[in-house]
């Protein structure tokens, strides 16, 4: 029993080691990548499938995201008679942590889960081992450029998402809930600051490489077989939506704490 | 001969004491060789024997748990991934399932290698380049395809194109002609004596096709339970007196094997029939 449990803590911290080195590898071959215009390509060829092609999905979320909220947050604010202020909540709520998450959370299912297959597929096949041969880093070819896609796009990913979520709550508020459009505007424009926007966006870039090199690292680490890549992706994408939570939980420790101290608490109602 | 006298100057490539283990198996235990310049050494032996994680051991693309490996004098086996461009440029390994990128054409695979470290400039050159490398396999015309489109036979002739883009001076070949039909296979034996002949190129060839083996090697080694048990001529090891050589290059099954399947023969139904499951 204590020897299985030893044996696991020991497989579970050389997990962490071997990542962290991949995640250092990782940075170093991003930064030659991003020095060195011949691998332009193949960063804007991953720019285009990460990113551009996610834009459907991510603003899908964000505009429901935010007319959710605008239909379950009425009832409470109109039974105190502050349904004008919805607008704050709805999009405070969207551009400090809804937005920014969800939207990082269905990248981590639509991307990682990719990223993983693909790289996971290739190391089955021996062609990350075939890239080797050729005296050629894999990280530098495969993982620098998925990982600079994603850490570059998420954030704008993620103002898309922010976007449509604050369209979203205008839409229902205004049209279904009969909301009056300037009180609404006015009253966000007040709760809202270019701080929450950014810290939201800020986070994207974090959110983003923690999805990139997590499942970058499933696939490289993949183990034979169609269960193999099975198991790699599952492992990716809880690995991704855990570290998305938890990044999530320290940005807000770290932000508020800043943000206390340059600034008094913002009363938003 | 005993193996322990190698020395890192005995051969191109050079291997002594090599020891590598997965989790509790030995796969390799204390392999020591030394490959000559120029010529076709293939090494055989039955499946799951570590000829193949022998063979990834001289590019590096496998780190020895312990033992060292050598090209032409200079330790390799320790070098950084870094270390190891300039000598993995000598290489081409033609891997056992091809292993073509498959997201990318024909062409650009075997122009992957050439594209990787140097700036191309004359593409006119590049694309001559490709048609003669794909012609020497029998592939030209095929330059737009993508690897899922081609046959397994296809495939690794293509393969076999781009381990020789950069003009190698070791090429390693992991079961070149495995899963092949006998003509195909007869091609690919033909052309790595070719490029033996013409090139001067060093080859090592993994392979259990015995035909093959006998056609293309100048030395044939014989791995088994990651040692080896044989080393010689086609001739030496025709006539060897080594009983597990001689049951490996006849093919012929064993008397444990035989009684193994008569067991299992009698316990366990050969065909299913869909009324097992109901």
């Amino acid at each position: 029993m204590i020897e299985i449990l030893g044996e696991r803590t020991i497989a579970c911290i050389e997990g962490f080691g071997r990542f962290g080195r991949f995640s250092g590898e990782s940075f170093r071959a991003m930064i030659h990548t991003f020095f060195h215009p011949r691998s332009y390509p193949l960063v804007l060829n991953q720019m285009n499938v990460i990113g551009v092609k996610s834009v459907p999905v991510v603003m899908a979320t964000g505009a429901f995201v935010g007319m959710i909220l605008a239909i379950q947050a009425y009832g409470q604010l109109a039974s105190m008679g502050l349904e004008e202020r919805l607008g704050v909540l709805i999009n405070i709520a969207v551009v400090k942590e809804l937005g920014p998450v969800l939207a990082a959370v269905m990248l981590a299912g639509r991307v990682g889960g990719a990223l993983t297959a693909e790289l996971g597929t290739m190391n089955v096949t021996e062609q990350i081992a075939a890239v080797q041969s050729f005296g050629v880093s894999p990280i530098r070819y495969l993982v620098a450029p998925r990982v600079l896609a994603c850490l570059l796009l998420t954030p704008l990913l993620i103002i898309y998402a922010d976007l449509l979520g604050i369209l979203g709550g205008f839409f229902v508020s205004v049209k279904q809930l009969g909301i009056n459009p300037g009180a609404y505007w006015n009253y966000s424009a007040m709760g809202v600051e270019l701080w929450d926007v950014s810290t939201g966006a800020l986070k994207g870039f974090f959110f983003g490489g923690a999805i990139a090199l997590i499942s970058c690292y499933k696939g490289f680490t993949c183990r034979e077989g169609a269960r193999g890549v099975g198991e790699a992706c599952t492992e990716a994408f809880v690995g991704c939506f855990i570290s998305i939570l938890a990044l999530n939980y320290v940005f807000a420790v770290v932000l508020s704490a800043v943000y206390k101290t340059f600034w008094p608490l913002r009363p938003l109602i | 001969m005993s193996q322990k006298q190698i020395q890192p100057e005995d051969g191109i490539l050079v291997v002594r004491d090599l020891i590598k283990r997965y989790g509790q198996k030995l796969v390799l235990d204390n392999v020591s060789m030394a490959i000559e310049e120029g010529k076709t050494t293939v090494i055989i032996g039955p499946s799951g024997c570590g000829k193949t994680v022998f063979m990834k051991h001289l590019i590096v693309l496998e780190r020895p748990d312990s033992g060292e490996v050598y090209y032409r004098g200079r330790r390799i086996d320790r070098l950084s991934e870094r270390e190891l461009v300039p000598i993995r440029r000598k290489f081409g390994f033609c891997f056992q399932m091809g292993a073509l990128f498959d997201s990318i054409t024909v062409y650009e695979n075997i122009i992957f290698p050439l594209r990787q470290h140097y700036k191309i400039t004359d593409w006119k050159a590049v694309d001559e380049m490709v048609k003669q490398k794909l012609a020497l396999v029998g592939m030209d015309g095929y330059q737009h395809y993508y690897p899922a489109n081609l046959s397994g036979g296809q495939r690794k002739r293509v393969a076999l194109a781009r381990a020789i883009a950069l003009n190698p001076e070791i090429i390693l070949y992991d079961e070149p002609t495995t899963g092949l039909d006998p003509i195909t296979s007869d091609v690919i034996n033909e052309l790595i004596l070719k490029l033996q002949r013409e090139l001067k190129v060093t080859s090592v060839v993994v392979t259990h096709d015995m035909r093959s083996a006998y056609k293309i090697a100048d030395r044939i080694v014989m791995l088994h339970h990651g040692r080896i048990v044989a080393d010689g001529d086609a001739e030496h090891i025709r006539t060897h007196p080594n009983a597990i050589v001689q049951q490996f290059i006849q093919g012929k099954v064993s008397e444990a094997e035989l009684e193994a399947l008569r067991l299992g023969g009698t316990k366990f139904p050969t065909q299913f029939m869909p009324e097992d499951f109901e």
